[in-house]
């Protein structure tokens, strides 16, 4: 049996007091897999273990069964595009892919080059200097240069920034194509709508800790079933209306705290339906409806949180 | 697959306005020795002057100086601005990305080194020079330059800072106390380096060994330092 794509064993890795990752395990083969985490989640981290660049601090990371550290030949089947660090800038694009093409030994480097490019959708600028290309420009000549040696397995992190949606929805075809051919795509995100786009996959990265796994579809529904604040300003008989309230299905809790009613519910959508008419029926005036703890730390937290309960 | 590298390298290496400085650097000994010919006097020594300006001046700073920065700025120039990763992520043995490094490192510093070196000695000895006056004392920078630049390599690979180090090594150790301290001078690059001038100068200073032991010495610092090098590029975090 052919080792798996990406296998990490309890990996950890620290810089001076900082934990970048902590006792991180899973292992990944065929198809997209979003690794998904708010700035400083662990995720560039998790990217940079795997290609190589950084050695765990304990724990063991494996790429196609070794470490790619002291097996370099295994990198003739992993591509990778970094999020910063564009390529040569006075070297044209078609120049860029093809070193690479070279330099990972493909036969003839010139032909690959240029299907690389193409599918990248950008011929037309393949001749001009890297240094003047744009963002978007520099995203896809990556991952053409990442393409050209046609890799088993693909690092991206955050290959989404700087596109436009136009872009964007082009990068996201492609990479889920190239999922569905059977390569191991890994892609970077702090947006869980893009991820869920291309990833059947994710990995939930918080402050270094691996706080969910599983099919984007699951994750999903964990993030919106999750229990959400609501503060609810009103004129009028407040009491009456929080006492109404908590007759409401699927809230939990009502508190009134200076004259502001705060519900925690776990179904918002139920809530936001049934409140208006509590309204009417207690005779009060709504002047303000605030939910709280919808952004996207908040459901990180909320993640970490559960998975600390659960003991991960 | 070492020439693509090489010749990236090199290019990448010649390209930076730094090298225009470093021009300057290896143009002060031309200028010395066209000074030096112009107030020249007939009961001038033309073999002390070439072999001081050789031994004091050439190998010690503007030699180890112009290796330094290109040996130091061939992978530090690409862990600044990563694209080191793009190396770095291809089945390539490290050996031999190492071996393009330290080659294009030491090729950039020989086109500035080399044509400062002829014609400092051209206009010194003026119509005493000859093909061994030249030759031996080229074969010392050449080897001499080609340790630093290896040297400089791994230490780039080592360091953030490896500039500041590698200038207070330069000044310090291999400018000032190997060059004036007998005993110290079996352990610098520079002495070995001037053992080949004193080869074919009777009047410069005493060689630490004769050129081919010297030569031996600095290819086994050559040896030693890239190897070194490649077992630290397979360790180094990047970016």
């Amino acid at each position: 049996m052919s080792a798996p794509a990406i296998e990490f064993a309890g990996v950890s890795r620290w810089y001076g007091d900082t934990v970048a990752l902590a006792d991180v395990s899973f292992t990944a083969g065929g198809g997209v897999i979003g690794l998904l985490g708010h700035n400083g989640a662990g995720k560039s981290t998790t990217l940079k273990l795997c290609a190589g660049f950084s050695t765990p601090s304990s724990g063991e990371v494996r790429i196609f069964g070794v470490n790619p550290r002291k097996t370099p030949s295994v990198y003739s089947r992993i591509g990778i595009v970094p999020d910063l660090s564009p390529p040569w800038p006075f070297l044209s694009g078609r120049q860029v892919v093809e070193l690479s093409a070279r330099l990972h030994n493909v036969a003839d480097p010139r032909a690959a080059a240029a299907r690389a490019i193409e599918s990248v959708d950008l011929l037309s600028a393949a001749d001009r200097p890297v240094g003047e290309f744009s963002h978007g420009m520099r995203q896809r000549i990556k991952l053409a240069q990442a393409l050209a040696h046609d890799p088993e397995l693909l690092l991206l992190d955050e290959p989404l920034n700087g596109l436009d949606p136009a872009q964007r929805s082009h990068m996201i075809e492609l990479l889920s194509r190239l999922g569905h051919e059977g390569r191991t795509v890994v892609v970077s995100s702090h947006v869980l709508h893009e991820v869920e786009r291309m990833a059947p996959r994710v990995l939930v990265l918080v402050n270094g800790h691996l706080v969910a796994e599983g099919s984007t579809t699951a994750i999903r529904r964990l993030i919106s079933e999750r229990p959400r604040r609501v503060l609810v300003t009103a004129d009028g008989n407040g009491r009456a209306l929080a006492r109404e309230l908590l007759a409401v299905a699927n809230v939990d809790a009502v508190r009134l705290v200076d004259g502001t009613i705060e519900v925690e519910t776990s179904d918002p959508e139920a809530f936001s339906r049934a409140l208006p008419q509590a309204a009417t029926s207690t005779d009060t005036l709504l002047r303000r409806i605030n939910p709280v703890g919808d952004d996207l730390e908040s459901v990180y937290a909320y993640l970490h949180e559960r998975a600390r309960g659960q003991g991960r | 697959m070492i020439r693509p590298v090489f010749a990236l390298t090199l290019r990448s290496l010649l390209l930076q306005k730094r090298t225009i400085v470093l021009g300057l650097v290896a143009a002060a000994p031309v200028l010395m020795a066209l000074i030096y010919a112009l107030a020249r006097s007939p009961g001038s020594h033309d073999h002390s002057f070439y072999s001081d300006l050789v031994q004091q001046l050439f190998v010690p700073t503007v030699a180890s100086l112009i290796s330094l920065v290109f040996g130091v700025s061939a992978f530090g120039d690409e862990r600044e601005d990563g694209t080191i990763l793009y190396l770095v992520a291809t089945p390539q043995p490290r050996r031999e990305l190492i071996v393009a490094k330290i080659a294009a490192a030491w090729a950039a510093t020989l086109i500035l080194l080399v044509p400062s070196l002829l014609a400092s000695g051209l206009l010194s000895l003026r119509t005493g020079s000859s093909t061994a006056l030249i030759g031996w004392p080229l074969l010392g920078v050449l080897l001499a330059s080609l340790a630093y630049c290896a040297g400089s390599v791994l230490l780039s690979l080592y360091t953030r800072r490896p500039i500041v180090i590698g200038v207070l090594y330069i000044l310090l150790w291999e400018g000032s106390i190997a060059t004036f301290a007998a005993s110290a001078a079996k352990l610098s690059i520079s002495a070995y380096g001037r053992a080949f001038t004193a080869h074919v100068l009777p009047q410069a200073s005493r060689p630490v060994a004769s050129t081919a032991v010297s030569a031996l010495v600095l290819l086994v610092v050559v040896a030693v330092t890239g190897w070194a090098a490649a077992r630290a590029l397979t360790r180094v975090e990047l970016p």
